[in-house]
This record gives structure tokens, sequence and C-alpha cells, in this order.
């Protein structure tokens, strides 16, 4: 939203203020201004001029034309260019010297061998605006030679408003709801409004008005009236509406947008020859409309349209339609100002990508009364630009004003309670009065406050609403900061999140992970490389890639993803992620879950991968010590399961009796969409909520034991493909009193050993609790050790 | 006579030579040692075909050869220690550089929403807050109906948010957590809600679909304005480590009234104006204001017992701040040369 100073000034004495000043007032009492621009316009030496004759110079350009003005005693000889000149249209003319907008300095030129003596100019050349179709039309009524300085001052200040900060006030956009702000925000007077008495009309015959949909249109009013509506606007309303980039068109249209600008009611002016009578209704079955800018716009059952006694002649609340618009004949006007349905102008407005600046105040929520004020206004600046008016009809209404002030209460002390500071009750009440409220203190220290009718009800109608409005005006800087005082109680910790940042700690503290982060969702394209179908997968209705519909039923592929993207300048690296997972339940409700996932990688096809796999294993092993207290177990998988898990390749997670993860070696086709330049990964990925945490555990303390025993090192050979776990699981059932414990030491494979066998080193610490060992009895452990190893075909290297 | 100088001469000839303790040692046994040439001197000499005034003069010009070629033999021999000991230590120390870098480091990185999520939580917990976490799919009740979000609100548009089947949509802001948590522990209540929010958003270098924000909430009896001025100002005093200037001015936020935007002097040029606050001396940071009465409602808690303040920082914009990281993008790539750079906080 655009705010003009000079137009400001109208309502509320600005003086003595700088615009930044201004701009910082509002800022830290009713919205946030984003910027302050200074308008510099070039009017000094442009007179006001009335064409006297136009001809053509088909020998030069056919769109150009030989032009006399009348500047008041004075003709002038000038080229013009633009389609709109005319005989007897009154326009400005900058004289040879004049200096205009962008640095262009008017000088006499020889064109067809007579002189021009100067330039009839465009709002663009005046500084006015950006617009250069045509030159300026002045009002006929203005005396030709007056300096143009007379109506339009060089300089303007726009305060730009930050759209965002106002979706709440449809008041504020319009320029009498900033004057009114500052005028309480300043404690300077208000000007009223200028507006004619509706009722005086009364006993003229109606508008045939029909609504057929209150709830989407809660008020319709309109007015129909003889007056020069193809004219053009005074300069006040020109220069004003040029501030704020909007284009002028005729005194009809240019009046219906500058109270538009000024009261932010949205209003229409219909040819009122072409359109006798009014009816609200929805599309139906009309499914194209052609709006006045030429358009032809699709529309859906539900849009809602103005319709005359035939057919539709607005989409209601956005744009007009082209064939009732007001054309350089038209002598009547029939007024609309009309209340509608925020968010069906703002379904219909998004949907054609028609967002005009009428459809962006409907959809703020407009106070319905000012369907009669923007009438009354209309009246009164008619009034002011000394044109012929004649009113034909009633000011006719369909649906409910709600001119009424509407009442809330405070209960005494809820200022101060909710302020957290003691503000009098006078200073609250003076502050609500300034900003158009009425308030009174009430007999048991209340406050009575009435709701003016221009705020919107979604705006203010509750008590901490008039809190706001209070304090915003009396300055949220003036309330002094003060601590809460709180009761001291424990509170719950929350142990997901404590283990959850335990477990990133760990990985990345102690096994040189990185830490990513990736998108809650899959790339179809990958799932589909690597053959992954999701179960029951969460899709996306609008996702932002039409290959990223699925929200992340695992971590893995988005970790996937990055090997390649980090290759080309990391050899070998370990990542990991800590995020969520989605699922739709067997009971059709969503389910979501914590996923710790990561991977190894090594570019190095020849580094040994057993080893690779066993660090990554580390880590996990480390991961139930901290989380889980107590050591994860792993078991072999001899199928394949998801794409990435492929029978011996990997293991499953357990903590106790339950399966929590999953970690392997990424081999097969997966290899050739993952590393297609090859390498080793090994990945893990552990279900958060499977794990049954422990925050702070408490292990028993066990003493050393306090007499010499012995250790007793075992090299056993075994059949390798095996593996360490089955021996592992038979030395379990040697049972012995004498045995302490038992250590995996490490494996030999290679050299000296039969083909496909290891040897594996264990250690056995032997001993009593209360005594000392004896040589006999060490015997007596290796002879049964021994013996047990026979059993089952284990010989020592 | 002795010819004392030529001997001293040839010893020192000889001392150049020695290069080593040991070298100079075999100096010393060739003229001083049993059968060195000036031991011998006195022994070979035969007193008796001297006079005794020729007795005395050799005797101290032995002495005094003697004496010299002593002291140039010892203080040769020190040289030559200090230069072996020297050698050594050099030797030694080129054994045992310990300037060379550290080894054996397992140290990763952790994401930079990490480390400021770990911080935040940290100073919330010690204000008495507790920490909580809801989940990411949310329904559009708590993420829009329960915060006083009417339907027809422009962010429930498709433009807006991401929306899922079964009107379950990817949470757009950690204030859909307030009601849920109001449910659950009632008032009196203190907690944040750290977590990962999604907007339908085109991305650019300040713009991301995805993206975490820690919401605030405070409710309990008496709760006002000046208590939510004062626990922002803490908190940011704790954030930034330095007391900081703010200040309020409306904002507008369905599920707050009053409504507020809590502006920062720029803490990086003291409100002179900069790039960064983009010459307006202030850093827009937290939204906050006291909660609506029907969130207080729809959270079974009584407003005309209770009132209570909420605010919502965006960590990744924090994160932002805190280590000038100019492009959001970088969150979410997965780029290591980005993720390597932040360091394990214990």
């Amino acid at each position: 939203m655009k705010i003009s100073l000079d137009w400001l000034s109208d309502f509320v004495d600005l003086s003595g203020l700088s615009p930044q000043e201004i701009a910082d007032l509002l800022t830290m009492s009713t919205a946030e201004v984003e910027g302050v621009d200074i308008i510099r316009r070039h009017v000094e030496g442009v007179v006001v001029a009335r064409i006297v004759s136009v001809e053509s110079i088909p020998e030069v350009d056919p769109r150009l034309k030989w032009v006399v003005v009348d500047c008041g005693g004075q003709t002038f000889n000038t080229v013009c260019g633009a389609p709109n000149v005319r005989p007897g249209l009154t326009s400005v003319f900058a004289p040879a010297g004049t200096r205009l907008a962008e640095g262009h300095v008017v000088s006499a030129e020889q064109i067809a061998g007579r002189v021009s003596q100067g330039v009839l100019c465009s709002p663009r050349e005046l500084g006015l605006s950006h617009w250069h179709e045509g030159i300026l039309e002045c009002p006929g009524n203005l005396p030709p030679g007056t300096l143009l300085s007379q109506y339009i001052p060089a300089q303007d200040v726009l305060i730009e408003v930050d759209n965002k900060s106002l979706t709440h006030r449809p008041d504020l956009w319009g320029h009498y709801g900033f004057a009114r702000e500052l005028s309480a925000i300043l404690d300077r007077p208000l000007r009223q409004l200028g507006m004619v008495d509706l009722s005086t009309f009364d006993h003229l015959p109606a508008v045939p008005l029909e609504v057929e949909d209150f709830e989407d249109c809660p008020c319709y009013g309109c007015l129909l009236m003889e007056f020069p509506a193809a004219e053009p606007a005074p300069l006040v309303i020109q220069r004003r509406l040029h501030a704020v980039g909007q284009r002028t068109f005729n005194l009809a249209v240019d009046l219906t947008n500058y109270i538009l600008w000024e009261l932010a009611q949205p209003m229409h002016a219909f040819d009122g020859d072409l359109v006798r009578a009014i009816r609200v209704a929805h599309a139906g079955s009309v499914s194209t409309f052609v709006t006045l800018d030429g358009q032809e716009r699709q529309l859906f059952p539900e849009d809602l349209l103005i319709w005359d006694q035939r057919q539709p002649v607005a989409l209601a609340g956005i744009m007009g339609g082209l064939a009732t618009e007001v054309r350089p004949t038209t002598r009547r006007v029939l007024l609309e100002s009309a209340n509608f349905k925020a968010s069906r102008i703002r379904r219909t407005s998004m949907r054609l990508d028609l967002r005009t600046e009428s459809a962006q105040r409907f959809e703020k929520s407009q106070p319905p009364i000012n369907v009669k004020w923007g009438v009354a206004r209309f009246l009164y600046l008619l009034h002011e630009s000394a044109v012929g008016v004649q009113v034909l009809s009633r000011f006719t209404v369909a649906g409910d004003l709600a001119e009424e002030f509407r009442t809330v209460k405070l209960a005494a002390g809820e200022l101060d309670r909710l302020a957290g500071t003691s503000i009098p009750a006078a200073q609250a009440v003076a502050i609500l009065q300034r900003l158009g409220f009425q308030a009174k203190s009430g007999p048991r220290g209340e406050l009575v406050v009435g709701i003016p009718p221009f705020r919107s009800s979604k705006d203010i109608s509750i008590p901490a609403d008039i809190v706001e409005e209070v304090l915003r005006i009396y300055g949220y800087d003036n309330i002094p900061p003060q601590m809460p005082t709180f009761s001291l109680r424990p509170l719950p910790v929350n142990k997901t999140l404590r283990l959850e940042h335990r477990a990133r700690r760990l990985l990345a503290a102690s096994h040189l992970f990185v830490e990513v982060q990736t998108y809650g969702w899959m790339d179809d394209r990958l799932l589909e490389a690597i053959g992954y179908e999701p179960q029951r997968p969460i899709v996306l209705k609008n996702p932002l890639q039409s290959y990223n519909r699925l929200l992340r039923t695992t971590l893995l592929p988005n970790l996937f993803a990055l090997i390649e993207k980090n290759r080309f300048h990391r050899q070998e690296f370990r990542i990991f992620e800590l995020g969520h997972v989605y699922q739709m339940g067997e009971n059709g409700l969503p389910c979501e879950e914590a996923r710790l996932s990561g991977l190894s990688f090594s570019a190095q096809d020849k580094y040994d991968l057993e080893e690779h796999f066993h660090r990554i294993k580390g880590a996990i092993e480390d991961l139930g010590l901290v989380m889980a207290a107590g050591p994860f177990r792993f078991k072999l998988q001899q199928h394949d399961g998801l794409p990435w898990q492929r029978a011996y390749r990997w293991l499953t997670v357990w903590q106790e009796d339950r399966p929590v993860g999953s970690l392997g070696v990424l081999e097969g086709d997966i290899r050739k969409v993952v590393i297609p330049e090859g390498g080793q990964v090994v990945w893990f990925e552990l279900d958060m909520e499977a794990i049954q945490g422990i925050l702070w555990p408490a292990p028993r303390y066990e003493a050393p034991p306090a007499f010499p025993g012995s250790v007793q090192d075992f090299s056993l050979l075994w059949d390798a493909a095996q593996g360490y776990e089955a021996l592992n699981a038979i030395l379990d059932q040697f049972t012995h009193l004498l045995i302490q414990k038992r250590e995996f030491l490490y494996v030999y494979r290679g050299k000296g050993l039969p083909e496909g066998t290891g040897s594996y080193t264990f250690r056995y610490w032997i001993g009593h609790r209360d005594r000392t060992i004896t040589s006999e009895e060490i015997e007596a452990f290796r002879a049964e050790f021994l013996a047990f190893l026979n059993k089952h075909n284990i010989s020592l290297r | 006579m002795i010819a004392v100088e030529s001997i001293l001469q040839e010893i020192e000839a000889a001392l150049a030579e020695a290069q080593t303790p040991e070298q100079v040692e075999q100096v010393r046994v060739r003229f001083l040692g049993r059968r060195g040439k000036i031991t011998l001197l006195g022994k070979e000499t035969d007193f008796r075909s001297l006079s005794p005034e020729q007795r005395r003069t050799f005797g101290s010009q032995l002495n005094e050869l003697k004496r010299q070629a002593e002291e140039k033999i010892a203080a040769a021999l020190a040289d030559r220690q200090q230069r072996a000991a020297a050698r050594a230590e050099a030797q030694a120390r080129a054994r045992l550089d310990l300037t060379l870098p550290g080894r054996d480091r397992r140290l990763g990185a952790l994401h930079p929403i990490t480390l400021v999520q770990m911080e935040m939580e940290a100073i919330f917990e010690g204000m008495g807050f507790m920490v909580l976490t809801g989940p990411e799919v949310e329904t559009e009740y708590y993420n829009f109906d329960a915060l006083n979000i009417p339907p027809d609100h422009p962010a429930r548009d498709m433009q807006d948010t991401f929306w899922l089947e079964g009107g379950l949509i990817l949470r757009t802001h950690t204030s859909a957590n307030q009601v849920r948590a109001l449910e659950k522990y009632g008032a009196p209540l203190r907690a944040i809600f750290p977590g990962r929010c999604f907007r339908y958003e085109a991305m650019d270098a300040s713009h991301e679909n995805t993206f975490y924000q820690l919401e605030g909430l405070v409710v309990d009896r008496d709760i006002s304005v000046a208590h939510l001025i004062a626990v922002m100002k803490a908190l940011l005093g704790e954030v930034f480590g330095r007391e900081v200037k703010v200040r309020l001015r409306p904002g507008f936020f369905p599920f707050v009234e009053p409504g507020f935007e809590l502006d920062q002097q720029c803490p990086f040029c003291d409100g002179k104006g900069c790039s960064v606050c983009k010459q307006s001396g202030w850093i827009e940071l937290i939204p906050c204001g006291l909660v609506h009465p029907k969130v207080l409602e729809a959270g079974g808690v009584d407003p005309q017992k209770f009132s209570g303040f909420a605010f919502g920082m965006g960590m990744t914009r924090l994160a932002m701040l805190k280590f000038g990281i100019p492009d959001i993008r970088l969150f979410n790539s997965g780029d290591l040369r980005f993720c390597e750079q932040f360091p394990v906080v214990i």
C-alpha cells in the first residue's frame, strides 16, 4: 500500500514532521513501513493549454499531427503523436526550454518546414507516473495559460507500507485509515471525510436490485445519476492517482479509483444507459465473461457475477465488463458500491490470476458501512469537481450496512493485567476516541467500548483486541519489562530428544560422522532406478517437483543420492541424518517416526571391505551402549530384503528381543545406480522409536579378582565362510567354573592355513574368587577345553 | 731447554684435527699420557747433567708447558663434549617433532541447525522451559483451526502449504504444537517446541520450503506484555552474549492478540544501518504476542483465569545470522564442504 503525504494532509496536519518520522511512527504503532520515496515532478514552466486545431502531416509520419494550442492569449505550434490529441481538449504545454522528466529539455524543432515550439506532455514526461500512452487530459474548465504548478505541486512523498502487515486491517487499504492512525498517534484532529447526505434522494425511484446470495454479497448499494462521466477528472484527483501508481481514465472511473485509494471501498461505474437493473448471482452455467481489459475469462459455476436484466456485466468485486464500461459518450452512470465475501473474491481472483486493487481490498473483509460511505463520498467529490450532476435514483441498498457501533466491555483491571503496567483509564479512553471508538469508564471501573462500524468485525471483536488498540498507540516501548515469577517445580525431561542428541554427538564426536539434513520427500526417479517400492507412503498433493511426490519412508535413498554429489571432492566420508520418516498406518492414520541413518563411503575399491564394515559396526555398538545402556545384538540375514539389503551382506540390529534397525554393505545391481564409478558403501538405519533408551544408566560395580588367576590364549582353526558368530556360539556352550571372562582377540586368514579356514584367537581369564589358582587346575582346564574343541572338530592352529 | 711454543703449536694443530671428545682424549694421551710427549720430556731428561740453574728453568718450563697443555686440552674437550651433546639433542629432536599436527582425531561435524537447536534448548531449559516436539505431518486442525486461522485464510491455499491425502498437511509452523501442548499439560505451562516446518514456496537464497522454527509458549496467571518483553530481552541477551536493545511493534498473527513483531537492534552495526538490516538499524527477529483467548480455549485452558504469550523464532535464520551463512539452500544441500564446517559440541 502506497500512501501519499499530499493526500494524507487533507485530513491531518503533518506539519513539523519529516517523512521518515511519519514512517517511524506508523511502523511503531500501526504497520510496517518498507520505504519512503520522494516523487519529483517536472511542472515548472508547464502551462494549461487548449487545443485549437489538429492537422495531419502525412508526408512525415501518418501518426504525427500539427497542433495549434492556446495558452491564454498566446498560441503555439507543436507536433504531437499522442492518440488522444483532439481539438477542444484541455491539456498541458511545455514551451521550448522547459526541463521535463528524465533530464529531457524541450527545444524548438523544425519539422516539415514549420517550427514546433514546445511539446504537449504525457504524465510520464511530467514525472507524474510512468504512463505514456497519451497526453495529460485536464478538465475543460481550467483557464489556458495557468501554471500547472498551481494544480500539481512539484513534490510529493510516498510512504510504502508492507501489505502483509495490513491483512487484518481493511480500513488501512485507503488513505483515510492512515490519516486516522496518525491523528491518534500525534493527537492532532482528524478532518471529517466530506460526504453528501444520501437521504435527500429518498424520494427518487429505486434501482431494480436483487441479491441472490447474501452470504457471498452481504450488502449491495447503487445509485443512478447523470453527469459528464467521460470528462477528465480534476487534476488534484489525477495527480494523487498517478502518485500511487493508478492510471487515470475519466471522471467516473477516476472517482471510483480515488475512493478505492481513499476509503478502501472498491466501486464500479456502469454505463447507466446499458445497465438499468442489477442482479447479484453466481455464474452457474455461464462459462465465460469478457472483462474490461478485453480478456475472456473462464468461469466456475460458483464465481459471483453482477448481472443486468439479461447478462453478466461484472465479475463481482474483481473487474467490470468490457461491454458496459464508461465510454466517451456515457452521460448516465449506474454506480455500484457493494460488499463481497472475502473468500469468494479471493478464490476467483487467485484462480484467474486477476489480482486487482479491488479484489485485494475485498479479500481483507471490507466493512459494509463503506457501501454507503463510498456513494456519499462519490457525490461529494463530484460536486467538488464543479460539473453538473443530476441524481436519478435513490440510494438503493440490499443487505445489512452494519451501521451500528458494536459494544465490548473490558472488566476493571483487564487492560493493566494484560499490559503488565498501569495505564490511566482517561488515557485509554482518549486513545480509543481518537481512533474513532466510543469509550467510557463504567460504574465498576470497567471500560465500555463501542467499536466503530468502519473497523472490520474480523479485526476487532473481543477485549484483547481493544487492549491492542490502546497499547499500540500508548506505545509498547512505554511498557517497562518485568520478569515473570514462576513457581519452582521439576519439569518432565524430553528423553527422546536427549537420546537423539546423544546419538548425534557420539557419531560426530567419536566416529568421524558428519551430520547432514535432506528433504522430507524422496525422488521417484532414484526409487525406480534402485527398485524400491515404498509400502503405504504418504503422497503429497502438490509436490514442488512431480518426482518428489512421496514423503520419505526411509532416510537411506536421500543419503545414497549424496554420494555422487560429494565424491568429486571427497575420497571417503561418513554421513548421517537423524530425521522423520512417514507412512500411512494400517488404520489410515499417519505414522511418523524418527530414524537415524548413515553411510560410510570410500572411493577405494581395494580398501579392506570387512575392516570398513566393522568400523561402522563398531559405531553402532557404541550407540547401543550410550543410548540403551546395553550391547546391541546382530543377526546375519540370509535373504534379500530392501534393494540395499542383500542376503549375507546385511545384519539386523537387536536390542534384547526387539529389532531396532539394520546395517550392511552395498552390493548387487544397486551399486550401478548409487556408485556408478565404484567404491564401497556401508549403510545403516536405526529406528529411534524402537530403541528403549536409558538416560542415566546405573550398572552395578564388580570388584576385580583379588587372587592371581591365569590368562590362556587359544588360536582355533575354523571354517571362515561360517563366520565368527557361529564359532562364538559353540564356545558359548563351554562352561567351566574357573572361567571369569572370554575375549575375542583377532582373526588371521592367509598363508600357512588350510584353504578356507581362519585362525580365531580367543583369550580366557581363569581363576578363583577366594584363592590363587594352581598349575594343576590350569592344566585340567586346558585339557577339558581341548576335549570340548575336539568334540566339535575344532583344532588348534 | 724445552721448545715450549713449538710443542704447544703441535698440540693445537692436533686438537684442531680432533672432532670428538674421544679424539681429544687421544691428543691428551699423546702429549700428557703415561708415555706422552710431555710426560716423557720429564722422564727422559737427565737432570744430573743440568746445573741447578738449568734444572730450575727446566722444571718451571715443564710445569708451565703441562699447565698450558692441560688447559688447552680441557677447553677442547669441553668444546667437543658440548658439540657432541648438541648433536645428540638435534638427533633426538629430529626423531620427536612435537610440532606436527595431532593424530587419530575422531571428530566429524554436527549440522548447524542441530548446534543452534542444542544451544536454544540449553538456554530455555535454564529458564525453566520444557522442550517438546510434535509431528511434522499435522492435521489442519492443529495447524490452522485451533490457532484461530479460519478456513478461508490465505495461508491454507495450495500456494502456501504442502497438502497430503486425508486432509493432512506438512506443518507450516511449530505453532501447531501450542494446542497439543496445552491439551497434554494444561496451565501453567512453559515450553518451547523446536522443529522442522514446510512451506510450499519457490526456493532462492533466502527462501526454503523446508526450514526450522522454535516456538515458545508461556501460560500462567496474569501473564502480560511486560513479561513478554522481559523474557525476550533475557533470551536474546543469552543468544548474543550481551544486552540487546529491542523494540516491539504491531504485527498480525491470528493466534495472538495483541500481536507483535519484536525487532532487535542490528548487532552488526549497532543500529547505525548496514546491509544486514537494510539500513534500518533493526532486524525483525521474533513474531510474538499474547496468546489469543480462542487458542487457550482450544487447548482447554480458561482465558478468564490464565493468559499467556507465545513467540516464534526462525532457527534456520538464527543459524544464518550466527554462522554468517549467506544462502539458505545450503542447509539441505548435503554438501560436505558446507556440513563439515561446524564443530561438534559435547
